[in-house]
């Protein structure tokens, strides 16, 4: 994985400015006229979000797309999810506000990820696109199978497509090589694409060899109603302690910990750490505690469940994020959310997701976070929690991606419809040898999906029955638990 | 046969009023059959198996051939006809239990009874297999792990499939127009959803 930042050109918002991006691509700046005169004609979009990593499992891209799916089914839209079966649940789920999801029984074979048979999802997928009535898919994340596959027959069967990227790739070793060849194919005839900051999109436009004008950058966001500062206590100003939340892997740079919590110790000696998360790193973690003897400064607290990740953060001062490399970065999100003076490696996006006086950046060497840390221990007298909330409530809400989202969803369904001959010619200009293989693997997936409209005519698909909240909807996305609530229902045929 | 019936597709679904519905309530799901079908695999007979013959015998090919086009033969017929069922039936009695039929096209049939006592609730559900996803009718047992299929061998449409639901939560004693719908994170089955057009 590169470990330097892959845009030196991006440039740092200025700071008395909110850091969010403009949704048009295009250089005139953004209107907000614009929004609301597309708010008039709004139409209703039925979705179908694709990705292999979604609830029970818990991570960014599975909160992005729940969050996501919660405030577009509040705008009015149909929200279906597709995903595959997770151990013994396997079948239709609802969550919360009617959202369906689909557990289709494809066993993950690597990484949580189906199988890629390149066209044996293609049954599946065209009966939930035909009984769900499905106007648009959204395809997450790069390194699932499942939405290369489904973007694919989508693609096929004639529906507008969104494709939203939600992490930064190398382009040097052979697997970096491999993926970016499958990005490309998939990507060369998406109707619209989302990134999670100018430093993924980027990336993705250098990977994909996409046309800028069809990347948007829509920011994530984060819960903040879940992620609040603890109350007014008084904080004894004599310890100062400082947690690091992350997955311990090699690109969240957890060997940077290993050499800048014993440097810190040794030279504060009223700093505190709390570690949470696991990993394969764990182990370097522990044998520096042992050779240092921080068994009482450093504490380990193992894998720590989504639910708990606020009661961790606000027992804490600073935070501590040092990745390597980040899209968009919303363990520091929360952490500012919770009132926490963040300090970050300056990689990726990262740059873009805070105030500069909310975060403090760092080169990723252990000097120079050594240097963060000592700079942020002497501003955080002047660091007020409540005030920090109120910012990043300010700045950042699920409801404002969503809209920024159906901006995007209509500007793809205006694209306009191509048969499969001008589609190939996109796939032709992919490579020399790479253009005329996709080519015939598009042909086959037509010549398939043709078949299978004569097997099983679209009309002899039943239409899934919608249904309609009988109650008010009056919490909002965040005060849900997933998979907790019952509400009552009717249906109508 | 019934005065109430309507077709859809394949599938032919009568409801029998000879009887007064509170003592017995008769459902049936018929198959029609598609003459060119039958034509059109008498046809495909006649070729495969006539030109695996001539291949062993005239051309001295292996007799695998032979069986190799027996199967392909045998897999053309199941793809085109489909299950051997002419009709499938419901008989509610509200006060013994309901039995399930089924009329293969050979005549044989088979039947099971299922005590009203031992109902718990009839659901309709989605089933989703890795090439399709279908609605089904199923009995909640007292006591069984397993959900009983009203429908073993066809799987007729949602409309059909209401009518015969109705009839069995009045006959069970659900009647309920309004129901809950729970996510349940454990469920060994999928998620019972009810309808109420």
């Amino acid at each position: 994985m590169s470990r330097k930042n892959l845009s030196p050109s991006t440039l740092k918002p200025p700071s008395n400015l909110p850091p969010r991006s403009t949704v048009a691509p295009a250089p005139p700046p953004s209107q907000p006229g614009n929004a609301d005169g597309l708010m008039g004609d709004r139409e209703r979009h039925r979705i179908l979000m694709v990705c292999d990593f979604f609830y029970p499992n818990f991570g960014g891209v599975e909160s992005h797309i729940y969050c996501l799916s919660q405030c577009l089914l509040k705008l009015g839209h149909k929200v279906v999810v597709l995903t595959h079966a997770y151990g013994n649940r396997s079948g239709v789920r609802y969550m919360t506000h009617g959202l369906r999801v689909y557990y289709i029984p494809w066993r993950p074979f690597l990484m949580q990820n189906a199988l890629p048979t390149f066209y044996g999802t293609l049954p599946i997928m065209r009966t939930i696109l035909v009984r769900e009535k499905i106007t648009l898919v959204h395809g997450h994340s790069a390194f699932s199978t499942l939405c290369h596959e489904a973007l694919m027959h989508a693609r096929t069967m004639g529906y507008k497509v969104v494709f939203t990227d939600h992490s930064l790739y190398g382009f040097a070793d052979v697997g970096s090589i491999h993926m970016n060849k499958v990005l490309q194919f998939t990507l060369a005839d998406v109707s619209q694409a989302i990134c999670v900051s100018h430093t993924s999109k980027e990336n993705t436009v250098l990977r994909s060899g996409l046309p800028p004008e069809k990347v948007y950058v829509v920011p994530n966001a984060v819960d903040t109603a879940m992620f609040t500062p603890a109350p007014e206590i008084p904080r004894s100003n004599d310890e100062i302690v400082i947690v690091v939340v992350s997955r311990l892997v090699y690109r969240k740079g957890a060997d940077l910990l290993v050499e800048v919590i014993p440097e810190v110790c040794r030279l504060y000696p009223h700093v505190r750490f709390v570690v949470g998360g696991d990993g394969p790193k764990r182990v370097r973690l522990e044998e520096m505690r042992e050779k240092h003897f921080l068994q009482d400064r450093v504490e380990m607290l193992g894998a720590i469940p989504h639910s708990r990740v606020r009661s961790v953060l606000i027992s804490g001062h600073i935070f501590l994020n040092s990745s390597l490399t980040e899209a968009f970065c919303i363990a520091i999100l929360e952490a500012a959310s919770c009132g926490l003076l963040t300090v970050s490696t300056r990689v990726g996006g990262v740059p873009e997701v805070l105030p500069d006086d909310m975060v403090v950046l760092a080169e990723p060497d252990p000097v120079d976070l050594v240097r963060a840390i000592k700079k942020a221990i002497t501003i955080l007298p002047t660091i007020d929690p409540q005030d920090m909330h109120k910012r990043v409530k300010k700045l950042y809400d699920w409801h404002d991606v969503a809209r920024r989202t159906e901006i995007v969803y209509d500007r793809a369904m205006k694209c306009p419809n191509q048969n499969l001959l001008e589609r190939l010619g996109r796939y032709l200009s992919c490579g020399s040898w790479a253009g005329k293989l996709f080519c015939l693997v598009m042909i086959i997936d037509f010549l398939l999906f043709r078949l299978l409209q004569l097997v099983q005519p679209a009309n002899d698909i039943e239409e899934v029955p919608d249904m309609v909240m009988a109650l008010g909807e009056g919490s909002s996305a965040g005060d849900d638990i997933p998979g907790q609530s019952s509400r009552r229902w009717s249906t109508t045929c | 046969m019934g005065e109430n019936s309507f077709a859809h597709r394949k599938y032919m679904y009568f409801h029998d009023q000879k009887y007064p519905h509170e003592a017995i309530d008769i459902h049936h799901i018929e198959v029609q059959s598609n003459g060119a079908k039958r034509v059109f695999l008498s046809l495909l007979t006649a070729i495969v198996v006539g030109n695996a013959l001539y291949l062993v015998l005239t051309k001295e090919k292996s007799v695998t051939l032979l069986f190799s086009s027996f199967l392909l033969w045998a897999f053309l017929r199941k793809l085109l006809l489909g299950k051997p069922v002419k009709k499938e039936s419901v008989v509610i009695m509200p006060t013994l239990g309901i039995q399930l039929e089924t009329l293969y096209i050979s005549g044989r049939i088979t039947r099971q009874f299922v005590p009203v006592s031992k109902i718990l609730k009839p659901v309709l559900q989605e089933c989703v297999t890795p090439v399709t996803c279908y609605w089904s009718l199923s009995l909640v047992l007292r006591e069984e792990e397993e959900l009983t299929p009203v429908f073993k061998e066809l799987r007729p449409p949602l409309k059909m499939l209401i009518p015969v639901w109705k009839a069995l939560c009045a006959a069970t004693g659900e009647g309920s127009s309004h129901s809950r719908t729970e996510d349940s994170g454990d469920a060994e089955e999928g998620v019972r959803s009810e309808t109420n057009p």
